[in-house]
């Protein structure tokens, strides 16, 4: 009797189909599904302390996979296809797959197909892939009858992402050397308190999606490094310094709040605990969903938000990356506990990279660029992404309001020098800028 | 009826035969045997029960699992130990000894059951010097100073005590582990160091400014008995006192054999461990890094005994590191070699997670040899006790170990953190006392250790009766029973206290009860010196030993089948000395020091063969360089492999010039050695780009003059095909000037090894040269060639028409040449890293075959790094000396457990992935840990997605047949370093002697030292650039083997030899100017040293 029923509805609901996507299953909030489906990713990746460079690659390429499905669905967008302009162009060939009924459905399980091969700890999607399918069965989303073409379209597609994820360059990364700390004053050595080792020094090799020329995007440079009075790096330093021990509540709040280390060490004598938070592009991913979830974007929507901003997360984060390991720069905490005081201790724990520039300035900034291209100016939202890592939520009047915050929060959190956040800030803007005309062309 | 009872008696009478008969058999073999005696028939129920709950905890206390201790001592003199426990929570109990292992809880009339404080450690004393042992107990836990107080227990006769620490001035506050009594100052009184640990974890940003503060609580202490008084000296007297010292063991020993007691306390966490020589002037200073070249990191337990019967004590301290390859693989983290030089620059030393045996070889010398003597791991240890447990003659080992919770498990680091977040996610509260309550608890067996000499220590665990798991803390040994065998008592955590029977089947013994002057009744650091059959005895007493233990005051020698001592010499504590002689074995002796007299002994000083003089001033081999940056998974780095060494007079002056190699960075140069100063002789240039790793001066064009042929080899950062790899020939210009050669071959191999040898019969010296790496490629096989000379010093690579396979030999480490075959052309005998010695024989100058099967036996593929010929035994024929990796590192290898090393490019991303797996524990496992493993594969990550899951995977599990079946594989059967003696129709393979084994060797220089007619030899090595986890492997000082001439070898100890070199020895020379013969070492990272012959 049951089964009858839901063959009905079924069938009922079928004539409704694919193609569009506006107005479809009205009481499904999909760009609240997107999100909370998305975070099954984000759980994997703390769990298995993906670092920022990492999971910025496996936010592009899950949710690339996704807006990949609505593609070969020839689902329509709002905006252009940023694919057309972008360095895997080549390798988008046309699937040529019947027709599905509900895209949506299909693309959340490439999302996950996608996030189980390129996450080492993958395996764990295999759950939410089950739930997935009895959700899309329970919703009526897909039937019984079309549930394998869905599978198969997903899968397809997922098989389509992951050569492009195969061949940019992350398998190489282990055949290259590893950091050897420079000879000289003035360069990066690992930080208190755990010494983690250099996170990814050869990530600049890594395949980007749409800058085409890494050079292009190279900060403004640094000051050199000189601890003689009034020099411009000892101007520095000395505000990184002061800052830190003359720090407001607010401004500890916006460090902390900002702070998306995904591995801080905690010792305990012979014990130790690894305290996990999402990544810096995890949050951003966090305010896209939230900013698409405020007014309501469809699905296709929401996808292409998601995938524009993940891919330009991990533009960024080469480009940041390229910067790092090529300047090497020495933390604050280094330089301050040999020169000026042996005790000081930033708020956050230094991250375990060279310091120029700052990633979180980089990539909140390009991400900011592009949320607001989507979004508009002043757009206010309420930031709840960090709430289950024991932080409150904290609104902002603009996308750009956040970056800038996130950015400066970095100075108070005492891991950064100012010109390694402005100039960061620049790069990022730059990087953000190019991509969205490019959008707009 | 008659008959049959008849039978039954007579067969009985035979099994009495059969099993005395078997126990003769038996003891040779494997004799130790303890039997723990249940608790009904001991009358012992003492069990440190703790109480885990939201007061007391591990997160609210570190020390939480550390367990109590032991202290044994006959209170009432009847001849009998007597026992007392402390409880870290329950009550301390002490039990009245009434022979037969049965024991009365005598704890309420005694009235030392203790206060409701963290109790620790305890140690029977005299303090007050009145013939009865007083008990001193310690105390820690986060109480209040007040409640800390230790309490001194002062024996009022009849198992009647009074706390008289108040009075005593020894009502000490501190967080103790344990008090040691010992006259420091050699006034007649026992003195106290208080060892003592912080409770707080400490920041390692304060590292620096906690170092310099002494604290009250945490830091030790030193404590003068100013006439039954005690005051605090301890900044007077040089002790350490911060908080960073987390204490957990003294013990006391004249280590340096000065007549003065130092002190060893071992140190938990980031201090190192304190080595404090007695200044004999009421001070202190601390050597450790003058005598240990490397330390235990986590020390923790610790004994000084002498193992090895020469006389002299050796030091033992205890860590962490399991024996089996699952705790292995959950415990090793990625290895951070950046954390651990800013660890040496800081000033903490090297310290490697392991058991350290350090081998006192005299003059202040030690050789860490706790890997080859077999004792390095015994998981998370706490007590080590040396004692003659089967009356062999020689001390065996045993150690308690446990820790209640699997704290250093990896996986708890990495995915308990996921707890917050999960409970976060599931909006609930996170308890961090149920992630610490959730910890896994692992009890681990206790080791025993039969000596078998040699330093070499059997691992009978399980058939000596300690199999049974459980965490153990304190111990102590004593002849319970009085029947001539050290029983055991072992204070375990959360169950019953064991008290082990000693039912070994035993050799002879001898007991001595030393009876001092009053003040120190009992002769506290009185040394004993037995002499039976040629053999040695050395026995200290210090009754505090392990860990926050003492243990008997009767001493203990084992004699093996010798049924007396011939002489036994007793030096007490002011210096006098009792000299008996003719003991007989089987008994306990009672020795008066007022029988004493006082002696001057002349130390026994024979002039050793060398003395040290002046060098030159030249370090070519500084280097940072570290090549796991670029293969990481490596055991060791090729790019420090100088300098290299060779001479020759090239101006004809009658000096000798040295060639000292130069490494990347630095060029190489030749110095010029007259009237004992080193001049740079101007006739030679090289470049800071090469890497020079062999030199050979020899006349390449026949004009009579020296010319010079240097291989350049290194791995740095150099291309494969890298122009700084080419080897570079220097003709002698007839004046002196080395002119280089442009038309020498060109071809591109990181050089091992060359000879010079007639190829081609042409009687024009010629060159093998042999690759040893490809850089950035280990472990692929390396082209090796021959350079066939025209007479003029023009040579032409002539590889293909002469070589077998190519060229591709192996990874070629050395080479020499001889006429194996006596056909009248130069053979090659080669060896390698992960091959077996090779032979190549001359075809009449056409062409070299490999015939190595006729000439070395089977199974003899090892980690060789060195050949060098010599007739040794005197027969007219060339032998061979061949070195080795050794067998003082975790690797094991036989031909039954090979190591083997897989190599390919398994997850096809340009890189070659060598994959080492070796015997660990039980079984054969990928020697890579987790991280390493994954640093180079990502395909490995989704494969091992935690350390449980790599814990137990063998190599099938990380690689397929297939994969495993396409890949290079190589094999060492043997780490041994041998003498091959040439016995003209082969070579025949001798170890060479332990000592030899504790190093691995890069050169060897045969050479007459002694002017006795017979060729020595002198062993230089060491590998200090390996993987953090292998450590430094520093136990050779220019080791100097004194030959018979018949290929027997006896080693010499530094003060024997004068030869006490500390680093890494990569080449050696014997240089003579007129009638001086002197010895330079070229020394990696080090200027040379150079030695002149007596």
């Amino acid at each position: 009797m049951k089964k009858l029923i839901s063959l009905l509805l079924t069938s009922f609901f079928l004539p409704l189909g694919a193609i569009h996507l506006h107005g479809q299953n009205r009481e499904i909030d999909w760009s609240k599904i997107y999100s909370e489906q998305l975070f099954h990713i984000t759980e994997v990746m703390v769990t298995d302390v993906a670092s920022p460079p990492v999971a910025a690659r496996i936010y592009a390429y899950t949710n690339l996979a996704a807006y990949r499905v609505l593609q070969v669905a020839n689902v329509k967008f709002d905006h252009g296809d940023f694919l057309s302009f972008s360095q895997i162009n080549k390798q988008v060939a046309d699937l040529s797959l019947e027709p599905i009924q509900s895209p949506e459905f299909a693309a959340i399980f490439a999302l996950f197909l996608v996030g189980e091969k390129v996450m080492p700890s993958g395996y764990l999607l295999k759950e939410k892939q089950a739930a997935w399918q009895e959700w899309g069965l329970k919703n009526k989303v897909i039937t019984k009858k079309n549930l394998e073409q869905h599978l198969a379209f997903a899968k397809a597609v997922a098989d389509q992402v992951l050569g492009m994820a195969k061949s940019d360059g992350y398998i190489q990364l282990t055949a290259l050397n590893r950091y050897s700390p420079k000879e000289g004053e003035g360069f990066w050595y690992p930080t208190p308190p755990a010494y983690m080792a250099a996170v990814e020094p050869e990530w600049k090799t890594m395949r980007t999606f749409f800058l085409e020329n890494l050079e292009e995007y190279k900060p403004a440079p640094m000051a050199d490094f000189d601890l003689s009075q009034g020099s411009p790096f000892q101007i520095q330093l000395q505000e990184v310094y002061d800052k830190g021990k003359n720090l407001s509540e607010e401004e500890q709040l916006i460090a902390n709040f900002w702070d998306c280390n995904p591995f801080k060490v905690e010792f305990s004598g012979h014990m130790a605990i690894g305290v996990k938070k999402i990544s810096p592009g995890g949050h951003w991913i966090g305010i896209t969903g939230i900013s698409a979830q405020k007014v309501g974007l469809t699905f296709s929507e929401t996808t292409y938000i998601h995938a524009l901003v993940a891919m330009t997360l991990h533009d960024s984060f080469v480009s940041c990356w390229k910067a790092k390991y090529e300047t090497n720069r020495i933390r604050p905490e280094t330089v301050i506990n040999e020169k000026l005081d042996p005790t000081w201790k930033p708020l956050l724990q230094t991250p375990p990279f060279p310091e120029y520039t700052s990633g979180h300035s980089v990539i909140s900034s390009a991400s900011a660029e592009i949320l607001t291209g989507y979004f508009g100016e002043n757009f206010g939202f309420v930031d709840s992404s960090e709430v289950y890592f024991g932080l409150p939520e904290r609104a902002f009047d603009s996308f750009s309001q956040a970056s800038d915050e996130a950015a400066i929060s970095r100075l108070y959190g005492g891991i950064h020098f100012r010109d390694a956040i402005e100039n960061g800030v620049a790069q990022g803007k730059k990087i953000g800028k190019s991509i969205w005309q490019k959008l707009e062309e | 009826m008659i008959i049959f009872s008849r039978i039954l008696i007579s067969s009985l009478i035979f099994v009495g035969i059969l099993i005395g008969f078997s126990n003769a058999l038996f003891a040779q073999e494997n004799s130790t045997k303890f039997e723990k005696l249940p608790s009904k028939k001991t009358g012992i129920s003492f069990k440190n029960q703790l109480k885990e709950d939201g007061q007391n905890n591990i997160l609210r206390y570190e020390y939480f699992y550390n367990g109590g201790g032991v202290a044994v001592g006959d209170l009432n003199n009847d001849g009998l130990d007597d026992i007392f426990f402390a409880g870290n929570m329950t009550q301390n109990k002490l039990y009245k000894n009434l022979g037969e292992f049965k024991f009365e809880d005598v704890t309420r009339s005694a009235g030392v059951a203790g206060k409701n404080t963290w109790t620790t450690g305890a140690s029977m004393a005299d303090v007050n010097g009145d013939g009865l042992l007083d008990i001193y107990v310690c105390y820690s836990g986060k109480g209040s100073p007040e409640s800390r107080k230790n309490e001194l227990w002062i024996n009022q006769g009849d198992f009647k005590f009074l706390d008289k620490a108040e009075e005593l001035g020894l009502a000490d506050p501190s967080n103790s582990t344990q008090g040691l009594f010992f006259d420091f100052d050699n006034d007649g009184d026992l003195d106290l160091y208080l060892l003592n640990h912080h409770i707080q974890v400490i920041n390692e940003l304060e590292f620096d400014a906690v170092r310099q503060v002494r604290h009250p609580y945490a830091g030790d202490k030193l404590y003068r008995n100013d006439s039954g008084k005690f005051t605090d000296i301890s900044e007077l007297a040089g002790i350490k006192g911060s908080a960073l010292g987390f204490g957990l063991a003294v013990i006391a020993s004249d280590i340096n054999q000065d007549g003065w007691v130092d002190l060893l306390v071992t140190n938990d966490y980031i201090e190192p461990d304190y080595l404090y020589i007695n200044n004999g002037d009421g001070t202190f200073s601390d050597r450790i890094t003058n005598h240990f070249q490397h330390i235990s990191h986590f020390s923790m337990g610790a004994d000084i005994a002498d193992i090895n019967n020469d006389g002299l004590p050796d030091v033992f301290t205890l860590d962490m590191l399991p024996e089996d390859n699952e705790r292995q693989k959950l415990l090793y983290g990625p290895e951070n070699y950046e954390q651990y030089a800013l660890m040496i620059k800081r000033g903490f030393y090297h310290q490697n997670m392991r058991n350290m045996l350090q081998l006192n070889q005299g003059s202040g010398f030690f050789s860490e040899i706790g890997q080859m003597a077999g004792i390095s791991n015994t998981d998370w240890s706490w007590s080590a006790l040396f004692f003659d447990a089967n009356n062999d003659g020689q001390k065996d080992l045993f150690v308690t170990n446990g820790y209640y919770r699997d704290y250093t498990n990896r996986d708890f680091l990495k995915y308990k953190g996921d707890y917050y977040f999960k409970q976060a996610v599931a909006k609930e509260k996170a308890d961090t006392l149920h992630l610490v309550t959730s910890m896994t608890s692992t009890p681990v067996h206790d080791y025993f250790f039969e000596n078998k000499g040699e330093v070499k220590f059997q691992n009978t665990s399980l058939s000596a009766g300690f199999g049974e798991k459980n965490f153990s803390s304190g111990a102590a040994y004593s002849d319970l029973d009085n029947d001539g065998d050290l029983d055991l008592v072992v204070n375990h955590l959360n169950e019953t206290a064991g008290i082990f029977e000693n039912k070994s089947n035993s050799g002879n013994w001898l007991q001595l009860e030393l009876s001092g002057k009053s003040g120190n009744a009992y002769a506290v650091g009185s040394k004993i010196r037995a002499y039976s059959k040629g053999k040695i005895f050395f026995l200290e007493q210090h009754p505090v030993r392990g860990f926050q233990s003492s243990g008997t005051y009767r001493l203990h020698i084992g004699l093996g089948t010798a049924d007396q001592v011939d002489s036994l010499q007793i030096i007490w504590p002011d210096r006098s000395q009792s000299l008996l002689k003719s003991i007989s074995g089987n008994q306990l002796l009672k020795i008066d020091q007022t029988e004493a007299k006082p002696v001057s002994v002349d130390p026994i000083t024979s002039l050793p063969l060398v003395s040290k003089t002046l060098g030159p001033d030249f370090v070519s081999t500084q280097s940072n360089v570290n090549d796991f940056k670029r293969q990481p998974l490596m055991l060791t780095m090729p790019s420090h492999l100088g300098p290299s060494l060779a001479q020759a007079d090239l101006d004809g002056d009658g000096n000798s010039e040295v060639f000292i190699g130069g490494s990347k960075g630095t060029p190489g140069r030749i110095y010029s050695f007259k009237n004992g100063t080193w001049e740079v002789y101007r006739g030679f240039r090289s470049s800071s780009d090469f890497t020079d790793a062999v030199a050979i001066f020899h006349d390449f064009n026949g004009d009579q003059k020296p010319d010079l042929f240097i291989g350049s080899g290194g791995f740095h950062d150099y291309l494969s095909t890298d122009e700084s790899l080419r080897d570079r020939l220097y003709l002698n210009d007839g004046n002196g000037v080395l002119i280089a050669q442009g038309d020498f071959p060109k071809y591109m191999i990181s050089t091992g090894a060359a000879a010079v040898l007639d190829a081609n019969g042409d009687r024009f010296p010629d060159l093998f040269v042999g690759g040893k790496v490809i850089p950035g490629r280990y472990p692929e096989t390396p082209d090796s060639k021959i350079l066939i000379n025209d007479g003029k010093g023009k040579f032409t690579d002539q590889t293909a028409l002469f070589l077998p396979n190519k060229g591709k030999l192996g990874m070629i480490t050395a080479a020499v040449s001889q006429d194996l075959n006596e056909d009248g052309t130069d053979d090659l005998i080669l060896v390698g890293e992960f091959m077996a010695p090779s032979v190549l024989i001359n075809q009449g100058g056409k062409s070299f075959e490999n015939q190595s099967k006729g000439y070395f036996p089977l199974n003899l593929s090892g980690w060789w790094s060195n050949l060098t010929q010599a007739d040794m035994d005197g027969d007219g024929d060339l032998d061979l000396i061949a070195g080795n990796f050794g067998l003082n590192s975790q690797l094991v290898a036989s031909p039954e457990k090979p190591i083997r090393l897989y190599s390919a490019d398994f997850d096809q991303n340009g890189s070659i992935d060598p994959i080492l797996e070796c015997y660990i524990g039980d079984s054969h496992y990928p020697y890579p840990s987790r991280d390493e493993l994954l640093d180079q594969m990502v395909s490995m990550r989704s494969k091992f997605t935690d350390y449980a899951s790599y814990s137990k995977a063998k190599l099938t599990d990380l690689f397929t047949p297939e994969e495993l079946q396409n890949a290079q594989r190589l094999e060492i059967q043997t780490l041994e370093s041998m003498y091959f003696e040439n016995t003209g129709t082969g070579f025949k393979p001798h170890e060479l002697p332990r000592m030899a084994q504790a190093f691995p060797i890069y050169s060897i220089l045969p050479i007459d030292l002694n002017l006795d007619g017979n060729p020595d030899l002198i062993l230089g090595g060491n590998q200090s650039q390996t993987r953090i986890r292998i450590g430094k492997i520093d136990a050779g000082l220019g080791l100097v083997l004194t030959g018979d001439g018949k290929g027997n070898f006896k080693p010499l100890t530094p003060s024997e030899s004068g030869l006490g070199i500390k680093g890494d020895i990569k080449s050696m020379l014997n240089l003579k100017t007129g009638d001086t013969s002197f010895l330079i070492f070229g020394i990696n990272q080090q200027k040379p040293e150079v030695y002149q012959i007596r």
